[in-house]
């Protein structure tokens, strides 16, 4: 955000033109900017009910406010679309955002003058839109139409420069492959659900971001020393060396327990896909922008059929838990499908290889025929890359993997909620299990966000054997009155010692203001920058002084806008509801593990997170039947003239399941 | 002894890429963040996504002995070697 303004950058891919709109800051402020206001605008523009690859859907690609300057961690984008998940079994899409951080790509976008794209419409042909100082070129791309993201990547790169940001669809994307994302500059994924099928929908390939401006702030020299005390404190954290060493490879001890899917002996796992392993592949450790700790990773596959492959991104915990649940036993053959992924075809590894290990352990048991077409389910490495393979180009069966879990259901009959590991919502499988993992904020905003996946929300409670004193200091820095403490850290039966449903509404609160001001989520996660920092910054960034409250409290309202959007769409609180294999004990090789809260005090019932769901509506002020934002609480946050469409869809939804 | 004079020295392995140096950079010489406008090119290797970060030498004034790029660096990818006023030699 530059001297007082933010720049909207539109792109009309139907009519071929594109514009900027200035916004007053008056006008972003209430919104924070960056994604914030890129909500607001999406609740203006985008009609209710669209096909989410039609036409009528709208992107919007928001840069952080901070992005581009010197503050940790501040390299983040956030997208907002609806997604083309198929999210109930009467076909509604949410409309979500998801984030990613990113080396060139973010700050290019902001060195060019955009604070904001928007594509509106559909390209006649495949187009690369090129952002460069002062304007948007669209250009074809009939040439990379059908090529790999790392191929289109470098070419790009090659094209533009050493310092050109770049966003790439793969093959997956192109064809409309539901759950296909976008890779940002070859290391970082942003947009499981769908957002590389929307932009295919577009006919967009690719963009590329380029820009020799500066990033301006209001007070300079107090900006720069917020800053600088930051990279201290992150440059002081006892675990930083290990950190860097290993980037998104570290974290293995916490890791298999907290996401064993229970098939095999922890031992077996540790042998076949701990550290030692993963330290056989790791190359080098990238850094985001701005970022003293890095985690985006490139490895090379030693040895084997796949020996000398080469990837950028972070293979290990996906593979580890996918190959476990597949049963492969070579970690290098799931880091090459990993490799497939990203560099080629863009689909979701952990939705696709979810639905392939339902499939083909259905097809075993007998429960749908093991022949379908020319595939043999059979259970191996073969059939799942072939499966993998079909999904990204719709082959076949691969057709069916790619519509995702409701189309699974209506093609063979078979219940998604029998789905075995950590479950599915709003056609969503969760990348962990609450089970393992535990009933953590975390696991209530899968449910509760309209997009199910945790966005950028993690905070201090997604660690393992932290105090409740951690917790309550880390929510203390939101500058959360003396009576909101007390709600989240009074215990009750249901809860465990604090409740969960009341923190997560203050949690994915928190990660709007992230979101908006593109701070990487790792920053909170371990507790290294605070609430009270972001307001600084913010303050120092846009010349308008803003305590911590204040902050979160327009964190809370972009949630609301969120939620609106979703309530027009005939999301409810039906919608939100936790898999049912949460229910059922695990049984692992060391023992049988239930849902317990988070210090394990208790064994977690349905109900009990039904009322930790009612205390999260209550805390948001929304009603507990629907979960749905009352005209009170619009209000309150100066939402008045989203009442009506809210009102009105109320009484639309009010249907049971 | 110590001059006050010194030599930047550049780590090329150690950098990660995260493009603090830059930014520090333009911000002390033009009060804003730009890359573009920084004394420091980024060289980037696609093939590895390798990064390293080159000198543009008669941009660069070293701060006057306080590089900011090297306070900025928290990979040690820049150091700043302070050079002796004094030097005895056999």
């Amino acid at each position: 955000m530059r001297a007082g303004t933010d720049k909207t950058w539109f792109v009309d891919l139907t009519a071929g033109k594109s514009w900027v709109e200035e916004s007053p800051l008056d006008e972003v402020a209430p919104y924070l900017g960056g994604s914030g206001y890129g909500w607001r605008l999406l609740a203006d523009r985008l009609p209710a009910r669209v096909d989410p690859l039609g036409p009528e859907n709208i992107v919007v690609l928001n840069p952080g406010v901070l992005v581009g300057t010197r503050t940790v961690g501040a390299s983040k984008l956030t997208a907002i679309t609806k997604f083309p998940t198929v999210a109930s079994a009467d076909r509604r899409f949410f409309v979500g955002s998801c984030t990613s951080g990113g080396r060139y790509f973010a700050l290019g976008l902001r060195q060019a003058g955009c604070d904001r794209l928007v594509l509106l419409g559909k390209a006649p042909r495949p187009v690369v839109l090129a952002i460069r100082d002062g304007g948007v070129a669209i250009e074809d791309a009939s040439h990379l139409w059908g090529k790999g993201i790392d191929e289109v990547s470098r070419h790009l790169v090659k094209q533009e420069g050493p310092d050109a940001g770049v966003l790439v669809i793969g093959t997956g994307g192109e064809k409309l492959v539901r759950n296909a994302l976008a890779i940002i500059d070859r290391t970082n994924s942003l947009g499981r659900g769908g957002l590389g099928a929307v932009l295919g929908s577009k006919n967009v390939k690719a963009i590329v971001a380029r820009g020799t401006g500066g990033i301006r702030v209001a007070d300079p020299a107090r900006y720069d020393a917020l800053s600088t005390e930051l990279v201290s404190r992150v440059a002081a954290w006892p675990r930083r060396a290990h950190w860097i060493k290993l980037g998104l490879a570290a974290g293995w001890d916490t890791f298999k327990h907290t996401q064993n899917p229970g098939m095999w002996p922890k031992e077996r796992w540790d042998d076949l896909y701990g550290e030692a392993k993963r330290m056989e592949s790791l190359r080098s450790v990238i850094a985001c922008t701005s970022c003293p700790l890095s985690c985006r990773l490139r490895w090379e596959i030693p040895g084997g059929q796949f020996g000398g492959e080469t990837g950028l991104g972070s293979p290990y915990s996906k593979s580890a838990t996918s190959g476990q649940l597949l049963g492969i036993e070579d970690d290098r053959k799931m880091i090459h499908l990993v490799t497939q992924a990203n560099s080629l075809t863009g689909i979701d590894f952990y939705t696709t290889t979810r639905i392939i290990d339902f499939l083909t352990r259905m097809a075993e048991e007998g429960r749908i025929p093991r022949r379908q077409g020319d595939v043999d389910l059979s259970r191996g490495y073969e059939t799942v890359e072939r499966l993998f393979r079909m999904t990204a180009d719709r082959e076949g069966i691969g057709d069916v993997i790619a519509d995702g879990w409701y189309r699974v259901e209506e093609e063979f009959g078979l219940d998604p909620q029998d789905y075995w590991y950590a479950g599915v919502c709003k056609g969503i499988d969760f990348i962990y299990d609450a089970r393992p993992s535990r009933f953590h904020p975390l696991m209530m905003t899968f449910l509760t966000r309209p997009r199910p996946h945790h966005g950028g929300s993690h905070t201090r409670t997604n660690s393992r054997n932290k105090t409740l004193e951690e917790f309550r200091e880390q929510v203390a820095h939101w500058g959360l009155s003396a009576e909101t403490l007390e709600r989240i850290f009074t215990a009750a039966p249901y809860t465990g010692k604090f409740n969960v449903g009341r923190y997560t509404s203050h949690m994915e609160d928190m990660m709007q203001v992230k979101n908006a001001l593109g701070i990487c989520t790792i920053y909170t996660y371990q507790a290294l920058v605070f609430g009270d920092d972001m307001a600084r910054l913010y303050s120092a960034a846009v010349g308008e002084e803003v305590g911590p409250g204040e902050l979160i409290r327009r964190g809370e309202r972009i949630s609301n806008v969120a939620k609106v959007l979703n309530v027009r769409e005939g999301f409810t609180r039906l919608d939100d509801r936790a898999p049912d294999v949460w229910f059922r004990p695990m049984n692992t090789p060391e023992g049988t593990i239930e849902m317990e809260d988070y210090f394990q005090t208790k064994v977690l019932t349905r109900e009990d997170v039904e009322r930790m769901l009612d205390d999260y509506y209550d805390e948001r002020g929304w009603t507990r039947e629907l979960g749905i934002p009352t005209p009170e609480a619009l209000e309150g946050l100066g939402l008045a003239d989203l009442i009506d469409g809210s009102g009105k869809t109320r009484t639309e939804t009010g249907r049971q399941r | 002894m110590e001059s006050g004079a010194g030599r930047l020295v550049v780590w090329r392995d150690r950098c990660r890429g995260c493009r603090s140096c830059q930014l520090a950079c333009s911000f002390r010489k033009t009060g804003e963040y730009n890359p573009s406008g920084s004394a420091i090119v980024l060289e980037r290797d696609l093939a590895t996504e390798k990064t390293a970060p080159m000198i543009r030498a008669l941009s660069c004034d070293l701060c006057g002995g306080r590089p900011a790029c090297v306070e900025a660096c928290t990979y040690g990818a820049l150091t700043f070697e302070l050079l002796p006023r004094i030097e005895v030699r056999y």
